[in-house]
């Protein structure tokens, strides 16, 4: 379990990176959260979906972060959160 | 290029019209006002209430039809499309539902209540095709699914029940409008058991394993178990209706009562679980209804059980149909919409906006605790008014209730008018 989480999280100059690819809803958004109530190295949390995670906008907005559309892989949503400013 | 709003717009196909999902939500909101009148308006003959036209009946369906079955149908329509990742087919088809189902479910209450059959006659046609469309769309939906198979599962149970349930609601209001000749009691019996348990039971359970842990932000319940839950559900289901419909009643309504209150306390414990390992401690309101709705889930089978067991008191009937639908099934219900109304509301008005309203911003909580003390005291006198045989209990009982229901209103009214001022405020040019 924790390789699997290890292996779905990294770290580069873009930020934090999440790949949710894979999981069942609605893990994907417990994972997205938890980085964000845990704090998170630097401004941002890049996101590696491969859907449009509807449920989760109205999560983010609750704790003051948004998300951008930022260019990913084909087949994949990929979503950079950050703070509201 | 930003924000949840364009992701939102990316998503239309999976994300509907905010009028088609809102306008079944408010007209639940206004038959859960409306059966708390039928149910005082029959308060005297409410506590023996087994069966037969009159206003009893009328709150019964204002309850089922217009309130959980509505709601359901708004619900599946927005909801089952982001689970199975499939659109809906058709959109018109989705708001001739509404046309069709509507006017039908009031026709059927009025019809029910003053025991006039050819306002009942009508209301059935409007309200079979309303059903059926749903229906349409609902299984077309569900047979291009991609992933989420358990909850796929449940919603194929309850498609297959709501279509069992037509059939068996069409055949009884023959036998009141038509003089078709059938066995009524047992097509009874078999339209309790599928509606309640099969398309609004296996509805509910089916999306919780997707609504309890998003609100609750938890991982998803372990599938095994939720499968096993499922299978016992399902053959509870079974039984039930070859019991309603004669065959080993006596064997098989134990063994349904016996499965179902399995699955059950299986499905109650992964909930418990979810909400237990949730990152989300304060779920609200909402979710001690759901509290409650789960133990009347559990009581409504051990009357079940206790019924099948063939315990001899006249007033089980009703005991059982009152811990079923107002118990179980609309307290359940009620606990969960007011959380996917703000939640929707935030999505729907955050279009075209860097930063999406708020769910807590949308939601008026003064109303909905005011809900939750009538609505519970409501359901407590009219338990109290069936045991003691009492119909003033039961006027008690539906004033209070309706009183709750009015003050939902007031949220569902609120909620509505600040999504609409969000999403007005979203697309004004800033000066």
């Amino acid at each position: 379990m924790k390789a699997d989480v290890r292996r779905r999280r990294w770290h580069d100059d873009e930020g934090v990176h999440l790949d949710v690819r894979g999981l069942p809803p609605p893990e994907p958004m417990v994972m997205i959260m938890a980085a964000i109530d845990a704090g998170v190295d630097g401004d941002a949390i890049v996101v590696h979906h491969e859907r449009d995670p509807v449920f989760l906008y109205p999560e983010l907005s609750e704790r003051g972060w948004v998300a951008t559309r930022v260019d990913g892989e084909p087949g994949e949503v990929r979503l950079k959160l950050v703070r509201a400013g | 290029m930003a924000v949840a709003a364009m992701f939102l717009a990316g998503a239309h196909s999976r994300l509907l019209p905010a009028s088609i999902p809102f306008r079944f939500f408010g007209a639940a909101v206004f038959f859960h006002a409306v059966a708390w009148l039928a149910l005082g308006a029959g308060f005297d003959l409410s506590t023996s209430f087994a069966g037969g036209l009159g206003w009893p009946l009328a709150a019964l369906h204002a309850v089922t039809l217009g309130t959980l079955a509505m709601t359901a149908i708004g619900a599946s329509l927005q909801l089952f499309p982001v689970a199975t990742r499939r659109p809906i087919a058709n959109l018109a088809l989705a708001r001739a539902t509404f046309w069709c189902y509507v006017p039908g479910v009031a026709a059927v209450v009025i019809g029910m209540g003053t025991g006039s059959t050819a306002w009942l006659a009508a209301g059935a046609i409007g309200v079979a095709a309303g059903l059926a469309a749903f229906a349409v769309l609902f299984v077309a939906n569900l047979g291009e699914a991609r992933g989420m198979s358990l909850v796929v599962a449940h919603g194929a149970v309850a498609a297959f029940a709501l279509a069992a349930t037509l059939v068996s609601a069409l055949a009884i209001v023959g036998g009141y409008t038509a003089g078709w000749e059938t066995d009524r009691s047992k097509l009874v019996s078999l339209h309790v058991a599928l509606a309640g348990y099969g398309f609004m039971g296996m509805l509910a359970l089916g999306l919780s394993y997707v609504l309890v842990p998003m609100f609750a932000l938890s991982q998803a319940p372990p599938a095994h178990r939720g499968w096993a839950s499922f299978a016992l559900a399902a053959g509870a289901l079974a039984c039930a209706a070859l019991a309603a419909l004669g065959v080993f009643p006596d064997v098989l309504g134990v063994a349904a009562a016996g499965f179902g209150g399995v699955a059950a306390l299986l499905h109650v414990q992964l909930m418990r679980e979810a909400l237990k390992s949730g990152l989300r401690r304060e779920l609200g309101v909402g979710f001690k209804l759901v509290r409650i709705a789960w133990i009347a889930m559990l009581a409504s089978l051990a009357v079940a059980l206790a019924w099948a067991l063939g315990v001899d008191w006249p007033r089980l009937p009703t005991l059982f149909g009152a811990t079923l639908v107002g118990g179980w099934l609309l307290t359940f219900l009620l606990g969960i919409l007011q959380r996917i109304v703000p939640f929707l509301a935030s999505m729907h008005a955050g279009r075209g906006r860097r930063l999406p309203p708020t769910p807590s911003s949308l939601t008026a909580e003064a109303p909905l605790v005011w809900h939750h003390r009538c609505h519970v005291t409501a359901l407590a006198l009219l338990g109290a008014a069936i045991v003691a045989d009492a119909g003033a209990l039961v006027a008690i009982a539906a004033l209070i209730g309706l009183a709750g229901a009015l003050a939902y209103g007031v949220f569902f009214a609120i909620a509505v008018a600040r999504m609409a001022r969000a999403a007005v405020d979203g697309g004004r040019p800033k000066a």
